[in-house]
């Protein structure tokens, strides 16, 4: 008989053969000043693959995504505790650059935001922060990364339009086209597709199933639709803490903790 | 008993006198506009000729222009917009992206906000006591640091304003590609807000054309043509304040016909302001 | 703990009760059809017969809201195998109503009335078999994991009564060799019962998962 069945545990978290592992993070705890949101979580994520992270609003989802790049040291008062590690080495770690660490690991944000510039300057933006590239290697870098988004083919012949001129959906896809143009290991998605209708929402999605297989993908999401959709981990998180983590295909059809399947299937209390 | 859907007739009755006394006041202050930009066009219309442009203030009864007052007040308002613009949006810039939160902000921008409506006389007399008393004499230059000190706050507050209004996901954006934060705000966010940074800039130049009081004390007048801001200069406001109350009927019609300039300026650049305040229209 | 969208709970309760309600119909209809062979009653036979009709309805009604469930609600984890495990509890309990249809579709053509012995096998094979069906209908009906896994582990008890009425009835065959009409009719009936047992098992299997998301492995067999 099952045992699981008397005394589901509280938490539960699969352990991934280190190598595997892209990315690791080790009892990280943050504050929002006095205020703490995240204690104690420990996860690794795949490499070549797609880890989701879901949760109710305020879960720390959105935080813990914000560490993994370190973004929280543009405001002063936010601070973190513990380790991020990047092929073994800590990037919070004061040595290292954060520019360099933010060259690595890439981020999409929840609303599009194409800078004030032609398309192709909008791609090439990060580009020309890190390297010197010629005049045809910035154009072929450009189209290559405009390909990778599926977006090449709307927008080869208006390159020099405004990246305003783009409806949401391609908004959203050249926001991921310069991400990726930088040639970062790790991109980082938060809730990427909330604000696009659902054509849009499956394209995105087709780009970053594609995507997984040249870049470790880590994306927050409060569609469970999607996570289940796209991701081959899981990991579900309450109110700073991660309660269960674990193979998709496991988390959706036979969750471990009371909790988890009670958000997944909608008993919410 | 009325339908259902229909308003009482109290209702519709208060409705109604709302409604005539907002068409009311909006008619009178049109009126009021109307009346003010009529006078203007009758009366400078007529004294509006070529010699406006090419020839300098005259001694009463003889024949003249504005040339040197109309060069005067360029000279001195684009000399005030280069150190307001520099110091506005500097400025404004640090208000917003370093000191939104902070006490000293705070501080700053409360100043800021006294300095926008301060009276420009004030603002002439201080510069009088400043620059003009210790240094001997009237300058153009003097009267260019007042209505400096005048446009400064404007510019302040409106690259602040625009620049808040961009997304904070925006800079994120940018940061998160690796880039450092100037070239954040320089590359990304002045571009982004150029259009309300442009508007702010064209509204303070528009304030400072017609400003009169501080330029009594700083830079008073000068009948003659010249180009030396270190003297008194001449500048329009000044020569209708002068033209207007006197006796003589061609110095009074060169008056109006300044007015009329200064309001047709006036009035385009606050229209090219507006043009340019409109949102890119998406395709 | 209840959904938060009201209508999943009772969209999930009253596709329970219609399960439980086609499982009482099936074990009914078992019991009635071992009931007419041991009296002989032909026209009562005939009832049986006619009322399986209601079973395969209930089938089409349980499988049609079970795959509505599924499009409207896109269930996760223990909701989706609710459904699913209702479509098929479902299709092997008219696999059983079939059964019991089959053994009073025999009744009439039996040459001769059962004997006493003949009737007491059957009728205790009978007994077997409709309890079984009707303890895991109850395991599921209270969502009760561990009555299920009991029905489950007592497979064999069916499987080793069901060979023992087979001798009997082989053995009459040679005594009697006239009643080899009869007796292959009777054979079929012990072979039915002892499948309604089989399907009784399957549905505790089905139960088990539906409430825990393992399997059940290593299914005892003779």
């Amino acid at each position: 008989m099952n045992a699981q069945l008397e005394n589901p545990p509280e938490t539960a978290v699969l352990e991934l053969p280190p190598e595997v592992v892209k990315l690791a993070i080790k009892d990280l705890s943050f504050f929002y000043g006095q205020k703490q949101a995240l204690f104690d979580v420990s996860v690794s994520f795949a490499a070549n693959a797609v880890t989701a992270l879901i949760g109710p609003s305020g879960c720390g989802k959105s935080t813990l995504l914000r560490v993994l790049n370190r973004m929280y040291s543009l405001y002063p008062g936010q601070r973190a505790q513990g380790q991020v590690l990047l092929d073994g080495e800590d990037m919070l770690s004061p040595r290292v650059d954060v520019a360099t660490l933010r060259a690595r690991v890439g981020m999409v944000f929840q609303k599009p935001t194409p800078f004030p510039m032609s398309i192709f300057d909008n791609v090439a933006y990060g580009v020309k922060l890190y390297e010197k590239l010629s005049k045809a290697d910035m154009a072929n870098r450009v189209e290559d990364s405009l390909r990778r988004a599926a977006l090449w083919d709307e927008v080869k012949d208006k390159l020099k339009e405004s990246g305003l001129s783009l409806s949401g959906g391609q908004q959203q896809r050249l926001c991921v086209a310069r991400g990726i143009a930088v040639k970062p290991e790790v991109l980082l998605l938060d809730e990427p597709a909330s604000a696009l209708d659902p054509i849009s929402t499956a394209r995105l999605e087709e780009t970053i199933a594609e995507l997984k297989r040249d870049y470790t993908i880590v994306i927050v999401t409060h569609n469970m639709g999607q996570a289940a959709r796209l991701s081959d981990h899981t990991g579900f998180m309450y109110l700073g803490k991660l309660i269960e983590f674990g193979e998709t295909e496991q988390l959706f059809t036979n969750p471990v903790t009371t909790r988890a399947r009670d958000y997944i299937t909608g008993r919410f209390g | 008993m009325t339908a259902v859907g229909a308003p009482r007739l109290s209702r519709r009755i208060g409705e109604g006198v709302f409604l005539t006394f907002c068409w009311l006041a909006t008619g009178i202050a049109i009126l009021a506009l109307a009346a003010i930009l009529w006078s203007l066009l009758t009366q400078g219309i007529g004294g509006l000729d070529l010699n406006i442009f090419t020839k300098s203030t005259p001694a009463p009864g003889s024949e003249g222009g504005l040339l040197n007052a109309i060069l005067g007040s360029l000279m001195m308002c684009t000399v005030a917009m280069i150190g307001a613009v520099v110091i506005g949006v500097l400025a404004g810039t640090w208000l917003s992206e370093f000191a939104r939160d902070s006490h000293y902000g705070k501080v700053i921008r409360f100043l800021n906000d006294v300095l926008l409506s301060a009276p420009s006389i004030l603002i002439g007399l201080f510069i009088y006591e400043v620059l003009v008393h210790p240094l001997g004499g009237f300058s153009g230059f003097a009267g260019s640091v007042a209505l400096a000190l005048i446009a400064a706050p404007v510019i302040t507050r409106t690259t602040e304003d625009v620049l808040r209004l961009q997304p904070i996901a925006l800079r994120e954006a940018s940061v998160a590609l690796g880039a450092p934060v100037w070239s954040t705000i320089l590359t990304v966010i002045w571009k982004a807000a150029q259009g309300g940074m442009l508007t702010g800039a064209l509204l303070a130049f528009a304030r400072i054309s017609g400003e009169t009081a501080p330029l009594l004390f700083t830079a008073l007048n000068n009948q003659f043509l010249s180009l030396d801001m270190t003297k008194p200069t001449a500048n329009l406001p000044v020569v209708i304040f002068n033209f207007a109350l006197s006796a003589y009927d061609d110095w009074r019609r060169l008056a109006w016909a300044g007015a009329l300039l200064i309001a047709a300026t006036v009035l385009t650049v606050t229209i090219v302001a507006r043009i340019l305040a409109r949102e890119p229209r998406r395709s | 703990m209840d959904h938060t969208l009201k209508a999943v709970d009772v969209d999930l309760g009253s596709l329970s009760h219609a399960v439980a309600a086609m499982g009482d119909l099936a074990v009914a209809q078992v019991r009635a059809a071992v009931d007419v062979f041991v009296r002989h009653d032909l026209p009562a036979a005939e009832k049986v017969v006619r009322a399986d009709n209601a079973v395969d309805l209930q089938d089409i009604e349980i499988e049609r809201n079970a795959v509505r469930f599924i499009a409207l609600r896109q269930p996760m984890a223990d909701d989706l195998r609710r459904p699913i495990a209702a479509m098929k509890i479902a299709m092997q309990l008219e696999r059983c109503g079939d059964l019991a249809k089959n053994i009073a579709k025999r009744v009439p053509r039996l040459d001769t009335a059962p004997s006493e012995v003949q009737s007491a096998s059957i009728a205790e094979l009978g007994r077997m078999a409709s309890e079984r069906l009707a303890a895991v209908i109850n395991a599921y009906r209270n969502d009760d994991a561990q009555g299920a896994y009991n029905v489950w582990l007592k497979d064999t008890d069916i499987d080793e009564r069901h060979e023992g009425v087979v001798r009997e009835i082989v053995a009459g065959m040679a005594a009697e060799p006239d009643s080899v009409g009869d007796s292959i009719h009777l054979l079929f009936i012990a072979k039915n019962l002892e499948r309604i047992g089989d399907h009784a098992t399957n549905i505790a299997e089905l139960v088990h998962y539906q409430i825990t998301g393992t399997d059940l492995s290593n299914r005892p067999k003779l």
